[in-house]
């Protein structure tokens, strides 16, 4: 259990990868693989970041060549902070009660 | 098995729709890597999941759905179809031309042909039953069955297109079932000929 990663939700994770600006696919699974740790699968992140446009979150650029960058919405900030923030709070909360 | 045609395979697990948007920044991704068998998993995975997660819009959410891979494959279709067609076509073409325009050399062919036939019956029925057949290979595709949910409520949904190739197809079949019905008729039924 202690090797695993803290945050294993990938379209959490890939709207955290996007914070930070546009990136295409094969840059978001360096980014995620080089901050959390964890190496998605080809299939996992692009069935996550399909729900994640679906959704509205993030949006599509235009293609360059094969690939395609993506960029966080409006609405995928806000799903972010809002879900970072849940996080902080549960973080906080455990860190007060075992005494850190 | 190369790396681009696996993966063109792999590819076949997601629906069309979402192929047709993500499959080439997929085939990018995962040939962007070695393909083991751990990556091929996951990509065929996340494909099924994705096909459940369509049907599940289809049900909940008002989309179509559509019933029968006919409609996706109109050319195999009139394939099996023109593949199924071919021998009564020659059969009826040969008797045609050696007993209604006399060509003397078909004549003999088909003369020997059909005596050996006689011995196998399951032939006759399987030429006979070959235009039906064809004709609903060729015409299958032309016609889609789906369900659409419209104010909370499922309700069929029929659509109908036209293909030169199929129409074609299914327009012989109905000819040589038609040439067929008259042949047994008169022939058997009426016990007119020579």
């Amino acid at each position: 259990m202690g090797s695993r990663p803290e945050v294993s939700d990938p379209g959490l994770l890939l709207l955290i990868s996007l914070a930070d600006g546009p990136k295409h696919g094969h840059a978001m699974l360096l980014d995620v693989a080089a901050f959390a740790g964890v190496r998605l699968g080809p299939g996992t992140l692009y069935g996550a970041l399909s729900r994640l446009e679906e959704d509205g979150h993030v949006e599509a650029l235009p293609a360059e060549g094969r690939r395609r960058p993506y960029r966080l919405t409006g609405a995928g900030r806000r799903l972010l902070e809002g879900r970072l923030g849940g996080l902080s709070r549960a973080v906080r909360t455990g860190l007060q009660r075992v005494g850190a | 098995m190369n790396a681009p045609r696996l993966t063109r395979i792999l590819l076949r697990c997601y629906p069309s729709t979402w192929r047709a948007r993500y499959g080439l920044e997929l085939a990018d991704l995962i040939e962007a890597s070695p393909l083991t068998p751990r990556v091929a998993l996951d990509v065929a995975a996340a494909g099924i999941r994705q096909r459940l997660h369509v049907a599940q819009l289809a049900i909940n959410g008002g989309l179509v759905m559509t019933i029968g891979p006919a409609w996706r494959h109109p050319t195999a279709f009139a394939m099996v179809g023109a593949i199924l067609l071919l021998p009564t076509f020659l059969f009826v073409g040969a008797s045609l031309l050696a007993y209604e325009l006399g060509v003397d050399a078909v004549r003999g062919m088909m003369e020997s042909v059909t005596s050996a036939m006689a011995n196998w019956r399951i032939v006759d029925l399987l030429l006979v039953a070959a235009p039906p057949l064809a004709f609903l290979a060729a015409l299958a595709p032309l016609v889609r069955l789906g369900v659409d949910r419209r104010d909370g409520a499922l309700e069929g949904v029929i659509a109908v297109r036209a293909r030169l190739l199929n129409v074609t197809i299914g327009l012989v079949a109905l000819l040589l079932a038609g040439v067929l019905v008259w042949h047994i008729v008169v022939e058997s039924v009426l016990q007119v000929g020579p």
